[in-house]
């Protein structure tokens, strides 16, 4: 059903791909249809963290979610991580971060979401994709039994978007539609 | 017909079901105020300094014909929260008088994505010649094929500093004015003899450490490890210069924030520019 629901929206948007194309602006209803997109997007992923990263997670499932993870990305997607304790960035690529998710040695894993998220405009690429970037907030809490060690940190995620012009055969006809695709990631610890 | 009548409907509560779930539902925590407050992106500053957002939660884009779109008021209120509150040094009068200056009821100003007049500084470590060093790199928004790019305007970078110090008055080398007569055979003393070519230059030579840091990569003497810090320069609000950092701290005041503000003198934009570029 959400897959038909995803379709609907790329189709709106399809049909007014052509003015998109030649206008340097996107009108706000065109806008507010990419973000729904991309929200959706993001969604995914926030869910697929949330099955990697639990130990209920079998390990072969596991890397079932994490190739479909790593289909929302685009190709070379990076996953940028600091901690309060150093200004300095560790880079990832995506698969790198989602296995060493799954790796962490906790006996208990809760992965939360604030319900506070951020979507900046669209600005336009040299190549005429357009790009954005979504901020959502992660509360992640680790439980180790055996040492008794309870970890907790809130990250805010920094998610680069792409939005490109697609097409698609529908019944022997060429249909044109808007596609989100997520790029690099940057993770940064709170102090909240 | 009806098909396009049902992909609407679908379409329209594909989007009130997004923007109601919000991003982790089920088991949602819910925000006690300080994310929504935060300026998370750069972008955000932008708006809220416009006044082109919901004040509550940024969750409503305001655009030209909406009635808070640049509203004095609205922009009255974000400017005060777009302020570090907690560590800056920026007095309460100076705030007020730029406050008062980019709200003037006559001549308003707004900040422009587009537009020259800000730009990005960027704090970022390389290994160079085994040794890890911090680069100063100016970064700025340029109009190329499509739309925009961020490029590299200007780069300063310790190691580069004492390699170009070229002396002046009677300690300085030179070739003298007749040396055409000999076929500049006295290149030598440039060239060969003397530990500082540069002093053979002319009086406005200036070392392009861009091309020189370029260079450097490109003979694998230079690697790129990460970026420490990025913050941000303004020179768009005519007479005034400020600088955004960003805070991340317990509390409300997070984010993307004024950090320094100056009421711009004649000459003092040419030498704040020079400081942060810092070329010499």
């Amino acid at each position: 059903m959400k897959n038909i629901m995803i379709l609907f929206l790329g189709l709106f948007l399809a049909t007014s791909a052509s003015v998109l194309a030649q206008s340097e602006t996107i009108s706000p209803a065109r806008k507010q249809a990419i973000d729904s997109l991309a929200l959706e997007k993001v969604k995914d992923l926030s869910k697929y963290i949330s099955i990697i990263g639990s130990k209920e997670t079998q390990f072969s499932e596991a890397n079932r979610v994490m190739d479909r993870a790593e289909e929302l990305f685009s190709p070379g997607a990076e996953m940028g991580v600091s901690s309060i304790n150093t200004n300095e960035i560790a880079y990832y690529k995506v698969r790198r971060y989602f296995e060493r998710l799954m790796a962490l040695n906790y006996d208990r894993v809760n992965i939360t979401w604030y319900d506070i998220q951020y979507i900046s405009d669209l600005e336009r690429q040299p190549d005429g994709r357009y790009v954005g970037v979504v901020t959502v907030f992660q509360r992640f809490e680790g439980t180790s039994i055996e040492t008794g060690m309870n970890y907790k940190d809130t990250t805010k995620k920094d998610i680069t978007i792409y939005v490109e012009k697609k097409q698609t055969q529908i019944a022997g006809r060429t249909i044109e539609f808007w596609d989100v695709m997520l790029g690099d990631v940057r993770v940064t610890e709170t102090s909240a | 017909m009806r098909i396009v009548t049902l992909i609407f409907a679908i379409l329209i509560a594909s989007i009130s079901i997004v923007s109601g779930q919000g991003i982790g539902s089920p088991g949602t925590i819910k925000d006690d105020g300080k994310f929504a407050a935060s300026t998370k992106q750069l972008n955000q500053f932008f708006r809220r300094f416009n006044g082109e957002e919901s004040p509550t939660d940024g969750n409503v884009r305001y655009y030209p014909g909406d009635k808070d779109y640049h509203s004095t008021p609205l922009r009255n209120g974000f400017l005060k929260i777009l302020f570090d509150n907690q560590t800056s040094s920026v007095n309460q009068d100076l705030k007020t008088q730029f406050s008062d200056s980019v709200l003037s009821p006559n001549y308003p100003k707004y900040l422009n994505f587009h537009r020259e007049g800000w730009y990005s500084e960027v704090q970022a470590i390389f290994l160079y010649k085994g040794k890890r060093e911090t680069a100063t790199i100016i970064l700025k928004i340029q109009p190329e094929g499509l739309g925009y790019e961020w490029v590299i305007d200007e780069v300063s970078f310790p190691p580069f500093k004492d390699i170009f110090n070229k002396p002046v008055g009677d300690s300085k080398d030179f070739l003298h004015p007749l040396s055409h007569e000999l076929g500049f055979m006295n290149l030598r003393r440039a060239f060969q003899d003397s530990k500082r070519p540069e002093s053979f230059t002319e009086s406005s030579f200036k070392p392009d450490y861009l091309t020189l840091f370029l260079y450097e990569m490109k003979q694998n003497n230079l690697r790129y490890e990460t970026v420490t810090d990025v913050k941000f320069h303004f020179f768009q609000i005519e007479g005034w210069y400020f600088e955004v950092q960003q805070f991340n701290r317990p509390g409300f005041n997070t984010g993307w924030l004024i950090s320094n503000l100056v009421k711009l003198n004649p000459g003092d934009k040419e030498t704040i520019q020079k400081y942060i570029y810092d070329q010499n």
